[in-house]
């Protein structure tokens, strides 16, 4: 298998289990403040998992805690079979971690940047300048690189941070809002990336404010809420636990809405829509079965549809729901 | 409002990343210190801006001072046979030994500032390294403002001092780790404080008023009371008495000794007390 990965590890990971990412009731405090309250997650090798919550919800410091930046106040956390207090070295040899804010040397090209990384991993002269240019084509910034970062825009720069973190093969890679300040079409590239990244065998945990990202990339999902995990599972999951389906439907006149709402509440359904003179109506449904049980009562009182679309909750849907129960929005 | 909720689309088949295998097999302190030197070096050596930036406040003192005592005449305990150029031009390498000091905490804060300690901190990187980097190339910048200095004063000015090609060299050397000693100080300070001003105003409030109140400028003797008597016991006092004697063959050279000494235990204390003051989080 070639690819990113690292491991030039000379011993086996401890703990035979296949879990890469562990945190086991993990509390962390500034003062009064809890930031972490109890949260336990885990990632499987090979998978993603999503942290998502809003601002001050703790998924920076769950971040720093994971990737040996902080200590945490209480629990136990461990990355790639290394306890985060007892073995900070031999995670950090195994990680990869781009940070909230990007975290480069503005003084330095972006070349150089990714050069003195792979040179403070041990690299050569000659294997940490292959190393730079690789991730320099991969990222889309060969045109760039021997500028100086001061000179950056905010996605450039983004990008370079991204590169680096990527520069020893990490197993377990660490993206605390990593899309965030790239353009739609450098989020494409990132999320192909992150999914190469995945088939070959790394770990992933990524913080997100874009809902779209985690549905798309994560094999679990945490949401976080004022420290705490607030709900946990795939996104399959946590849409059928919180959110609704709908069916959605258009009709073939004006009167038809009318009609078709009367006969659906008849048959103990609540639709909405329809009352402004549009031809739509959303019905909320429990079971995909109940779609032919629409199909039949507009059938029955001679509604004719001309579009019908079916929609699965979204994880817009989730974390609207979660976060009103949860709104404990702190200041 | 119509809502379409539709199942959004699967991922088409990743792009293929391919990158072979990096085979990097960690590296030790020292070649972390080395590499991270590298990097300011090269920093530097691209913006030698700030080399000679650091140079303005020594060689403003030098103009200023050679005009004034020039035309006042000299103090009474005054060394025989030296110009006061040559009397107060290693004070003036002192002085800038402090200045680069300085300059290598705020180096620090720059990297606690801009992401690159917390870029560090991910990586198997002793926390140490950074740190006497940023000690290594501060003497490398001192040694290049000392050399610039020297070399203007010698060939502009006229400075001439008595001592030979090797004292001097032991001249500049002891005052290279003065720069040293306190570079530790300010690194410890930057550490701690995590800010570029309150390292400038220590240096405004503390060294620049040490240097007054020390033998750079006047001799001891001249000074008045409370002032000779802070300068007995100021540390800046034995640094340049040192180094001085050595440059212009004249006499102080007994003040070698508690002068290496004093910049050993600031040496210790400061890179005990900077690394203390790194590891906490950021
Ligand atoms: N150094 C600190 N000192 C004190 N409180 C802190 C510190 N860092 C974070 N906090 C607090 O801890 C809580 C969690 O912060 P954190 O940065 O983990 O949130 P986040 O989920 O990453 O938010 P965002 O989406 O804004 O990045 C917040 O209430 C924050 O104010
Ligand atoms: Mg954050």
């Amino acid at each position: 298998m070639s690819g990113l990965l690292m491991p030039p590890v000379t011993q086996p990971d401890p703990g035979s289990g296949d879990l890469m990412i562990e945190a086991d009731a993990v509390s962390k405090s500034y003062g009064t403040v809890h930031a972490l309250d109890s949260v336990s997650v885990s990632a499987r090798r090979g998978s993603v998992l999503a942290l998502l919550g809003h601002n001050g919800a703790g998924k920076t410091t769950l971040v720093n805690v994971l990737t040996t930046a902080l200590p945490l106040s209480s629990g136990r956390a461990s990355v790639a079979g290394y306890d985060v207090t007892r073995d900070p070295f031999e995670i950090r040899r195994r990680i990869g971690l781009t940070g909230q804010f990007a975290s480069v040397d503005t003084q330095l090209s972006g070349r150089d940047n990714l050069v003195l990384i792979a040179r403070l991993l041990g690299a050569g002269r000659r294997a940490a300048r292959s190393r730079a240019e690789e991730l320099l084509e991969l990222f889309e910034l060969t045109t760039v690189a021997d500028r100086r970062a001061s000179g950056y825009s905010g996605g450039l720069r983004r990008r370079l941070d991204l590169a680096v973190s990527l520069v020893g093969g990490p197993q377990v890679i660490f993206l605390d809002e990593p899309t965030t300040g790239l353009d739609p079409s450098s989020r494409l590239k990132l999320w192909e990336i992150v999914e190469g990244l995945v088939e070959q065998g790394a770990t992933v945990l990524l913080t997100t404010q874009y809902l779209e990202e985690a549905d798309r990339l994560a094999d679990s999902i945490a949401v976080l809420s004022a420290g705490k995990v607030v709900a946990s599972g795939t996104a399959d999951e946590l849409k059928a636990t919180v959110g609704r389906r709908t069916v959605t439907l258009t009709l073939d006149s004006d009167d038809a809405p009318a009609r078709a709402g009367a006969a659906l509440r008849g048959a103990g359904f609540a639709p909405v829509g329809g009352e402004d003179g549009t031809r739509g109506l959303v019905v909320p449904i429990d079971t995909t079965r109940e779609i032919a049980d629409v199909i039949r009562t507009l059938d029955q009182v001679g509604v004719e549809i001309t579009e019908l679309a079916f929609g699965e909750p979204t994880l817009d849907d989730v974390y609207l729901t979660l976060a009103e129960q949860h709104a404990r929005i702190p200041a | 409002m119509t809502t379409q909720l539709t199942p959004a689309p699967r991922p088409h088949a990743p792009a293929t990343v391919a990158l072979k295998t990096p085979d990097f097999g960690g590296s030790s302190f020292v070649a972390q210190v080395r590499v991270l030197t590298g990097r300011s070096l090269r920093a530097m050596a691209t913006d030698p801006g700030i080399v000679l930036f650091g140079l303005i406040q020594p060689v403003v003192i030098l103009f200023v001072l050679t005009q004034v005592f020039s035309k006042m005449g000299m103090p009474p305990h005054f060394p025989d046979g030296v110009s006061y150029l040559d009397f107060v031009l290693p004070a003036v390498l002192v002085d800038n030994a402090a200045q680069s000091a300085m300059q290598s905490g705020v180096g620090l804060v720059e990297d606690l500032r801009n992401g690159v300690v917390a870029r560090l901190r991910s990586l198997p990187v002793h926390p140490g390294a950074l740190l006497v980097a940023r000690s290594l190339v501060g003497l490398v910048r001192s040694a290049v403002q000392i050399l610039v200095i020297m070399v203007l004063a010698m060939t502009v000015l006229g400075y001439s001092p008595n001592g030979g090609v090797a004292e001097l060299a032991l001249s500049a050397g002891l005052t290279l780790f003065i720069s040293f000693a306190l570079g530790w100080a300010f690194i410890a300070a930057g550490a701690w404080l995590r800010r570029a001003e309150p390292l400038q105003n220590l240096a405004l409030i503390v060294i620049f008023p040490l240097m007054f109140a020390s033998s750079a400028y006047v001799p001891v003797a001249d000074l008045p009371g409370w002032l000779a008597a802070v300068a007995h016991v100021n540390p800046l006092t034995y640094a340049i008495d040192a180094t001085r004697a050595l440059a212009l063959d004249v006499p102080g050279l007994d003040h070698a000794i508690p002068a290496l000494l004093i910049g050993a235990v600031i040496s210790a204390a400061g890179a005990f007390a900077a690394l203390a003051g790194f590891r906490r989080p950021l």
